[in-house]
């Protein structure tokens, strides 16, 4: 088996990379069939599960997710836990209480987020499939950034029992690999309906069927404020795609643009009652002092628990569902995410599938990075929050390099529960475009 | 956002903010609140889009079970006499 040779080695792997928070001791893969590894805000029995938070600290979860349990249960072995940003609260993996991944193309760029670790992961080591989660990107995004393929299916399509909560309504576990096989292979595992979780039971059946995109519309609102880098890939890869026989088309969504603040009204709010629970009783820290009255016990434990954009996502949150700001913030924007999915169904009435560049820049540099304001930071998820809130499948391609040899990533999005369409793409894609590897160096 | 909004927020979110911080907050939910504002033109719709695919009834039948033991559960937790310890509620 591939990968195996990897086991060994995982924490000098990790020295450098910085990909997992945790991981395992074993040395040889015993009877498993094949390793993974999956995202830290995925509750796993043998490992420490902290979705890249203090104040999740020693919580050691008695059940395993249901895609880890899925994963296990196939005979996968889980060799580590993919850091990430604060309960999901990131694009650059940055927002880690723990260790911040760093992008085997260059250790002095991003892994993208908030599945960073995960995406690390996915290419550095060889034969490998690792769980994420996407809320906003956070799937999309890292595999861009490093590389690699990764496909979200549609909301309620895998369980979230077991997963950490970021936003209910938008949180989506998925896949990450160099090789398009694996998802193919795997998504069948993780996928299916769960009495755990009741948006997972409505679901009709997954068919990896052959069903391929024959026709793409590209949004012409998706090409503004994109690097000359990306532009110059992304136009590459759509004359290959042409050349494979696929129709494109240039077509006008006007509602994207509602899409981002809508998305982070939603997120925002619903982390912000979901983190309500962290107050230092029952997981995770619980190092206050009890004498305190329950008010002050309960702020201790959260102000020096919660890292600055957990702190400044919860404050949005709860400030957009506060009485006299509800209906114009957290109701207007449950509106708009219905005008952006009909948005989608009006062009998917057309074509198979939508396609933008992933993310708007290569990986950026950590010290760029820093001099980021918070919008800007959110505003790098313009190409991929719509998807995720309107809960379509999508998929990131490599689909080139720019000139510091840093990857660039192409998104197809298709209709509710159309996963097979991007399966069968990224095989396609694979076969039409040469995917380079990271050179890792120990 | 002002300053004594996000005062008021942190007290209703169980947070502490130093000077620095209310300051730091101010400007950046001031400047993220002010990028909302393009939402008030976006149009309406008759529905309110909860779940992003459709969900059905799916109650199972009402029958008591136990997943996990109750030592389990309680393993990591701080407790007394098999109850989970709080802090003071008065």
């Amino acid at each position: 088996m591939i990968g195996e040779e990897a086991l060994p080695r995982l924490k000098e792997i990790n020295s450098k990379y910085q990909m997992f928070r945790a991981m395992t001791d074993d040395k040889d893969i015993g009877d498993s069939k094949f390793l993974f590894s999956a995202k830290d805000n995925l509750t796993s029995m043998d490992m420490e599960t902290c979705s890249g938070s203090k104040i999740l600290e020693g919580y050691h979860p008695v059940f395993d997710a249901t895609p880890i349990a899925n994963m296990r249960k196939a005979g996968g072995k889980l060799i580590g836990k993919t850091n990430m940003d604060e309960f999901g609260f990131g694009t650059f993996s940055t927002n880690s209480a723990f260790g911040i991944p760093r992008n085997p193309f260059d250790t002095n760029r991003s892994c993208g987020g908030s599945s960073g670790g995960s995406a690390c992961a996915a290419a550095v080591i060889e034969d490998h499939v690792s769980i994420g989660v996407s809320t906003g990107g956070s799937v999309a995004c890292p595999a861009s950034f490093c590389g690699t393929y990764g496909i979200v299916p549609t909301y309620g399509r895998v369980s979230r029992y077991g997963l950490i909560d970021y936003g209910n309504s938008l949180d989506k576990p998925g896949l990450l690999s160099v090789d398009p096989k694996k998802l193919r292979e795997y998504l069948p595992v993780i996928s299916g309906k769960d009495p755990h979780d009741a948006t997972s039971m409505c679901q009709p059946d997954l068919d990896l069927n052959s069903d391929r995109i024959k026709s793409v519309a590209v949004p012409k609102q998706a090409l503004e404020g994109v690097s000359d880098d990306v532009t110059k890939a992304f136009n590459d890869a759509l004359e290959i795609l042409k050349g494979s026989g696929i129709d494109i088309e240039y077509v006008d969504m006007p509602e994207l643009k509602y899409a981002m603040p809508a998305y982070y009204i939603l997120a925002t709010s619903e982390a912000s009652t979901n983190l309500a629970r962290y107050v230092g009783m029952r997981y995770g820290r619980q190092d206050g002092d009890m004498s305190k009255r329950f008010d002050d016990y309960f702020t201790e434990v959260r102000t020096g628990g919660f890292g600055v954009e957990a702190k400044r996502r919860i404050l949005l949150g709860t400030y957009t569902r506060m009485e006299g700001f509800r209906d114009r913030y957290y109701a207007k924007a449950l509106q708009v995410r219905l005008g952006v999915i009909e948005a989608y169904k009006k062009v998917f009435a057309n074509h198979d599938a939508v396609l933008t560049p992933t993310m708007p820049f290569t990986s950026p540099k950590f010290s760029d990075i820093d001099k980021m304001t918070p919008v800007q930071n959110y505003q790098a998820d313009f190409l991929t929050v719509p998807t995720n809130l309107s809960g379509t499948p999508h998929l990131n391609c490599p689909c080139g390099y720019d000139a510091d040899g840093m990857p660039v990533g192409m998104q197809f999005v298709t209709d509710h529960w159309k996963e097979n369409l991007l399966v069968n793409m990224a095989e396609d894609w694979d076969r039409m475009f040469e995917v380079r590897r990271a050179e890792v160096s120990l | 956002m002002d300053k004594e909004t996000v005062v008021r927020v942190a007290r209703t979110a169980h947070l502490a903010l130093t000077d620095e911080e209310i300051e730091r907050f101010s400007a950046d939910l001031g400047e993220i609140l002010d990028w909302f504002k393009v939402l008030d033109e976006a149009p309406g719709h008759e529905g309110v889009g909860v779940n992003p695919t459709p969900v059905s009834d799916v109650m199972r039948d009402d029958e008591p079970s136990q997943e996990y033991s109750q030592p389990e559960l309680l393993k990591d937790m701080k407790t007394y006499d098999q109850y989970v310890r709080g802090p003071k509620l008065a």
